[in-house]
């Protein structure tokens, strides 16, 4: 039996060593093909561009309302960008890689692990493109680099956190349609229905409710008090907890279903 | 070790449907093994649960010695996966599809680029390395999902239909690919749907339908145990009394084919060009007759159906049609020139006649049913081997392809069967 395991090079790298090479492997087609790149690029450009620069049209004030938008569709950006985590675990399903992956004697956790890590590096420049774009439309940072650095880590950590509901999904899903399918229909309304594009003034009760209850419209607070000032009050610790509770409910649930799938 | 691979008994349900009724299959260590069947035979449930991809529901199987199930960690250290779809990823180039598995196994960046660099050139595909495998042929991306799996160099390899798909060309390069790796020792089982590819590679063959061994040989085993001569004939008229005729002195109910003559030599494949039609397409089913030429002239739901399907004519409701050729089993030499007289005794002229070998399609095809979700219900026949024989008798479409010689089976290089593995 030697013999015959000899040929085969021994795993000597750990799940993390695994995981940090399927992450560059979900990371390097950014590189072979920059049209991928300026395609993820594009999106939170065009949304703030058409956010911010529409709504400063209408309002007839610019700079406010670059202010005022741009944490709250960086936000809507950012949750979007989340779909990626399970639309590409429901590809590699779906095209056989993950098939490949578990035929090999490598953690089963790698390819989990290799997903989100570059998920979360994806999201990380996604943050940073639209601070950008921001910038040149208009919005200024107003507050310290801490705060600033603590705004952006929180956006990472609630997309991290509602990245395994993503994953969960993604594997739950029959196709990639089916897994877009579902998530809009769980964004639209956490997006839209939220204090990151309108206030929760002049609405209708029941949406008021909602908006009060939506952690979006926590997480869009939190971030505009942490980038252009004003009061933070109880936002910051309502989306940690959130962001807590999403990964307390979808971080099981994904690891489940994986290793179901796994199996 | 006695076998590199081992399975008794593998049943795996998803839902009420049995994918595998009990199947059990061995290869020796430098063996080619062939598993064949039509689709949804579970062929490829099969490979899944070797391949420590899925759990069986029951029965065990041992890969290199090791239970799939109970140690698949070590199952995985021993083998190579070639998946039916090709299961590279697509968004990265040749190279690096080959290093990341590299260093997946804990390879040096080093030596995991040196090791891509050698696939690349065995596998011909040293040009397009640095190109996405989104942009290769059909051929070419198989080709680099057999590299994949062999990055390991790996003992015991399974490939799940690896030529499904591609051109002849393309299948020949793949054959030689796999005689390469066997000559250097690995065993391989690999899924196929066509009789040529098994003929061609395996020194054994299983065959697969509905989840059930139908029959287990090698190739040749098998062709001698499947065939009947068939005589074939095309009355010029009076087709219901030829068929009658040939009913009486075979005992049999010839198969009718409207249109032209069968006459395909018994080397010409139709798997030349192959579609999964070819598989399904019923054919042959003298394993049937041989059923009904016990006394069992009664004809099963099963017949009726294919006949229905086929489009041949059940006797009972013969009609004018008068162009035809009917076809029977031979099952008595004698029977041949009692056929003549007894045709010539009505007066029968006959177009065309021919008394002709199975094909090899026939042969296996008889071991197997087919494989429509209507016929899974009706009751089947059941042969001497365990498997389930079809009635369907409407023989395949005559191949486009020039019949070109086969090499036969003996010709082959003898496999490395001695070879030790422990």
């Amino acid at each position: 039996m030697t013999s015959l395991a000899s040929h085969r090079a021994r795993p000597r790298s750990g799940a993390l060593i695994q995981g940090l090479t399927l992450a560059w492997r979900s990371l390097v087609p950014l590189r072979n093909e920059p049209g991928r790149l300026v395609q993820l690029l594009l999106q939170p450009i065009f949304m703030i561009m058409l956010f911010v620069c529409l709504f400063g049209v209408m309002t007839g004030n610019q700079t406010g309302t670059a202010q005022f938008l741009l944490p709250g569709v960086l936000v809507q950006v950012a949750l979007v960008a989340t779909n990626t985590t399970g639309m590409n675990l429901a590809e590699d399903i779906g095209n056989g890689v993950f098939d490949r992956f578990r035929s090999l004697p490598i953690a089963r956790s790698a390819p989990l692990i290799g997903r989100i890590l570059a998920d979360t590096l994806t999201m990380l420049l996604t943050v940073t493109a639209s601070l950008l774009t921001g910038f040149v439309v208009g919005f200024r940072v107003r507050t310290s680099l801490a705060e600033t650095f603590a705004g952006v880590t929180l956006v990472l950590l609630f997309t991290f956190a509602l990245s395994w509901a993503s994953a969960w999904i993604g594997l739950k899903a029959r196709s990639v349609a089916s897994m877009q399918g579902m998530a809009t229909a769980v964004l639209l309304p956490l997006t839209f229905g939220s204090t990151a594009f309108i206030p929760a003034t002049n609405v209708p009760g029941w949406l008021r409710w909602w908006m009060d209850v939506n952690p979006v419209s926590h997480l869009a607070a939190s971030l505009r008090a942490l980038l252009t000032g004003g009061p933070l009050g109880a936002h910051l610790w309502i989306t940690l907890a959130w962001a807590i509770a999403i990964a307390a409910v979808f971080f099981p649930l994904a690891v489940h279903s994986y290793t179901r799938r796994i199996r | 070790m006695t076998y590199a691979i081992e399975a008794e008994g593998l049943i795996k349900r998803y839902g009420d449907k049995a994918a595998l009724d009990g199947v059990n299959l061995t290869a020796r260590p430098g063996e080619v093994l062939a598993v064949l069947g039509p689709n949804g035979a579970g062929k490829t449930t099969a490979v899944r649960i070797l391949a420590t991809l899925v759990s069986p529901d029951g029965g065990s199987a041992r890969v290199g010695g090791h239970d799939v199930v109970a140690r698949p960690r070590r199952v995985r250290e021993l083998i190579g996966l070639t998946g039916q779809y090709a299961s590279v990823d697509e968004n990265l180039t040749g190279t690096q599809n080959l290093m990341m598995i590299g260093r997946l196994l804990g390879m040096s960046r080093a030596d995991a680029r040196a090791r891509a660099v050698g696939l690349l050139d065995r596998f011909r595909l040293t040009e397009a390395g640095d190109r996405a495998a989104r942009t290769y042929s059909g051929g070419m991306r198989r080709r680099l999902d057999l590299a994949v799996s062999m990055v390991a160099d790996p003992r015991i390899i399974f490939m799940d239909e690896p030529t499904t798909g591609l051109d002849p060309r393309a299948r020949t390069e793949l054959w030689d690919i796999v005689r390469e790796q066997v000559a250097g020792g690995s065993t391989v089982l690999l899924t196929t749907q066509y009789l040529e590819e098994a003929d061609q590679l395996a020194d054994r063959i299983v065959v697969i339908d509905h989840g059930r061994v139908a029959a287990d040989g090698t190739p040749d085993q098998l062709k001698s145990r499947a065939g009947h001569r068939r005589l074939e004939i095309r009355p010029e008229r009076d087709l219901r009394k030829a068929h009658d005729i040939l009913t009486q002195v075979t005992g049999v109910t010839p198969h009718v084919t409207r249109g032209q003559a069968t006459h395909r030599p018994a080397t010409a494949e139709a798997t030349n060009r192959p579609s999964k039609d070819a598989m399904s397409r019923p054919a042959g089913g003298t394993a049937a007759a041989e059923e009904r030429a016990e006394g069992a002239t009664e004809r099963t739901a099963d017949e009726r159906t294919a006949d229905e399907r086929s489009g041949a004519m059940p006797g009972r409701a013969y009609g004018p049609v008068e162009d035809g050729v009917l076809s029977v089993p031979i099952i008595d030499p004698a029977m041949v020139p009692e056929v003549f007289r007894r045709l010539e005794d009505a007066g029968i002229t006959l177009t065309e006649h021919a008394l002709r070998r199975p094909s090899l399609d026939e042969a296996f095809l008889a071991l197997v049913t087919t494989p429509s979700p209507e016929l899974s219900t009706a009751p089947r026949l059941s042969t001497g081997t365990g498997g389930t024989a079809s009635a369907s008798r409407q023989a395949p479409p005559p191949s486009s392809e020039p019949p070109a010689p086969r090499p036969t089976v003996s010709s082959r290089q003898p496999q490395s069967s001695g070879r030790s593995m422990a």
